[in-house]
């Protein structure tokens, strides 16, 4: 569903990806691994098509950032991670249904997918209310809700958890794992190790723009002998030499 | 779907801008309340300092005169006899000391020439009303002793204005009031149209991609010319109310105002110079609307945005108030080829009701490519790799 084929990006002289191949596969949750800074924001931003690659190339459900950013458009949902980029002058339901209305979608498709994501994120006691005093996990709430108005087929979460208490954070993994029911694909950004093991079967593994290891976590865990994902992260990227 | 998307982002920055009370304050409050409120208060505190200065004149009044009498007999006059006088007159409890020479009268009489001394303070306003009205009673005494000599040498007063000169102004009453305003009336418009979208253009490029809902919006099946033209809508539409609060705060302050009964002289104007003066407003408001989004896509962040937008401030300023002074006769051809100056040649020569029909063609067709040359540039930048992306 998603292939990275020898992607490397470059600002300027500096090079934040280099030479990074793996594919995941459709209906599946893909960890993407990494320490801040590591490229995996970048590497969201290239399969959202808002940046380009310099080298190599990039398909989503068939279609190419670079020949075919629209189709790529159409078929992802993208949760930047940070700030939740939500307008704090509007309410809940007006800041999905803007981004429903910018995929195309009809005031009554919109509606009655804003009730199925108010329902699964339990939005309805503050969804006619303005965000702007919305604590983080409201926000969250209703960022999720924003990209997964248009029923994407590819999730991208970039960081999603982060600044999340636990509560909001153990909630949001129940719904990666309703989404995953559901047949989406996923691929899922994070520095915290027990988060990807708890949620995904493989990985690629970034440091410093190069990749480390894209392959499933038993594997991982095989080829250095050890069970604790912290230790074996720490291992593999002092390994690398960079 | 393309009209609909504009449409569609256009309804949204519209609705958040009019649900922040920022834009409220400074689009409406500030010019349709607090400019005539605070031109009120200036007007009824310039009339009461007026009254007052009129109800009680203490004057300090040395030697003696037939003057003295008449000076006595101003309305509100009382003379003092501070231990001080110089004092009083610094501390403003007299208006102003009147020194009359010994033989003042006699030297007059005798048909010299009499030195007569007075003492104010031009810091004090109510001190200088009291030099004018005593500068007034002087003046008529002098008169009256011209009007004597005059008589004495059996000659009337006629003898002292050979020339009976008649000034006739040629222009129409419409024109000439429009002639004051004319002066002001552009500059005011320029410069609200060009601060009317600074804030909104830096917070819909600048803002959007800090909050980071730029990056998110972009992520969509949209083409970025759509999101920039719908936010140049916005801009616009505010430079416009701005430019329009603007003018009727400025009717509230020449109906209500200090100035007393100003019109406006919207009326004297025609369809055709109707038609100018709209093309002219819109054309300048596209214009600083597709400079300030260039501005607010090139700034990495809202405080650089800032900073940029003070440029464009700049450009609306230095044209208009080079213009001010000028009746549209004497504007230089070539200003209606150049950015902003075109604009405000026309609004002055609408404003004088003398439109040249040459002069608003080229004006408006050098403004239009100013137009599409800003925008293409703002599409550009905002279609430039990472323009979305925070900093």
């Amino acid at each position: 569903m998603i292939e990275v084929q020898q992607v490397t990006k470059q600002f300027g002289a500096f090079t934040a990806l280099e030479d990074v191949s793996f594919r995941v596969e459709a209906g599946e949750v893909y960890g993407l691994l990494g320490e801040n800074g590591a490229g995996k924001t970048t590497m969201m931003r290239m399969m959202a098509t808002i940046l380009r690659p310099t080298a190599g190339n990039i398909e989503v459900a068939g279609f190419s950032v670079i020949k075919e950013p629209n189709e790529v458009r159409r078929r992802i949902g993208i949760l930047f991670g940070g700030d939740v980029g939500l307008y704090s002058r509007l309410t809940a339901r007006e800041n999905i249904a803007y981004f429903g209305s910018m995929y195309g979608m009809g005031r009554t498709a919109i509606e009655h997918r804003i009730k199925r994501l108010s329902q699964m994120l339990e939005m309805d006691s503050f969804l006619d209310r303005r965000v702007g005093p919305f604590s983080r996990g409201m926000k969250q709430k209703v960022a999720i809700a924003r990209t997964l108005v248009h029923d994407p087929q590819v999730i991208l979460l970039d960081e999603p958890t982060t600044g999340l208490d636990v509560t909001a954070a153990n909630m949001f993994r129940q719904m990666i794992g309703t989404l995953q029911a559901e047949g989406k694909t996923i691929l899922f950004s994070s520095h915290n190790m027990g988060e990807i093991d708890k949620l995904c079967r493989r990985i690629a593994l970034i440091h410093k723009g190069r990749l480390q290891y894209a392959g499933t976590l038993q594997k991982l865990r095989e080829q250095y002998g050890m069970q604790d994902l912290d230790d074996l992260f720490m291992t593999v990227v002092e390994g690398s030499g960079r | 779907m393309r009209g609909t998307i504009i449409w569609t982002v256009f309804q949204k920055e519209m609705r958040d801008l009019f649900r922040d009370t920022k834009t409220w304050v400074g689009t409406f409050v500030i010019p349709l309340v607090i400019v005539p409120f605070v031109f009120f208060l200036m007007g009824s505190s310039y009339s009461s300092l007026e009254e007052e200065a009129r109800a009680h004149v203490p004057l300090y009044v040395t030697g003696t005169s037939g003057l003295v009498a008449q000076l006595e007999a101003i309305p509100g006059v009382k003379f003092e006899q501070p231990a001080d006088p110089e004092q009083a007159l610094i501390g403003g409890k007299l208006r102003a000391i009147v020194t009359i020479p010994d033989g003042f009268d006699e030297r007059l009489k005798a048909g010299g020439t009499a030195n007569l001394r007075v003492e104010y303070d031009s810091s004090n306003q109510k001190s200088v009303y009291a030099r004018d009205v005593i500068e007034e009673k002087v003046a008529a005494y002098s008169k009256e002793i011209v009007a004597k000599r005059l008589r004495a040498a059996g000659l009337s007063e006629k003898a002292t204005q050979p020339i009976h000169a008649v000034y006739e102004q040629v222009a129409s009453e419409d024109k000439s009031s429009g002639g004051m305003l004319a002066g002001v009336i552009p500059l005011m418009l320029v410069v609200s149209l060009a601060s009317g979208g600074i804030a909104v253009a830096n917070d819909l490029i600048s803002g959007e991609r800090e909050r980071g809902t730029l990056e998110s919006l972009m992520s969509a099946p949209i083409a970025a010319n759509q999101l920039l033209t719908a936010k140049l809508m916005t801009v616009m539409v505010m430079s416009c109310m701005s430019a329009a609060a603007s003018l009727v705060s400025l009717t509230l302050i020449l109906r209500f105002g200090p100035f007393g009964g100003e019109e406006l002289g919207l009326s004297a104007l025609s369809p055709a110079t109707a038609l100018v003066l709209l093309l002219s407003i819109l054309l300048q408001a596209a214009f600083f609307a597709g400079l300030e989004l260039m501005l607010s896509t090139m700034a990495k962040s809202i405080k650089e945005g800032q900073t940029y937008m003070s440029g464009v401030m700049f450009l609306a300023m230095v044209p208009s108030y080079m213009l001010m002074p000028l009746h549209p006769v004497d504007i230089p051809e070539h200003y209606y080829l150049l950015p902003v100056f075109s604009g405000v040649s026309l609004i002055k020569e609408v404003f004088y009701g003398m439109v040249d029909p040459m002069h608003a063609l080229v004006g408006l067709g050098t403004s239009l490519l100013y137009v599409a040359l800003v925008v293409a540039l703002s599409a550009r930048f905002f279609r430039r790799e990472g323009a979305v992306v925070k900093h």
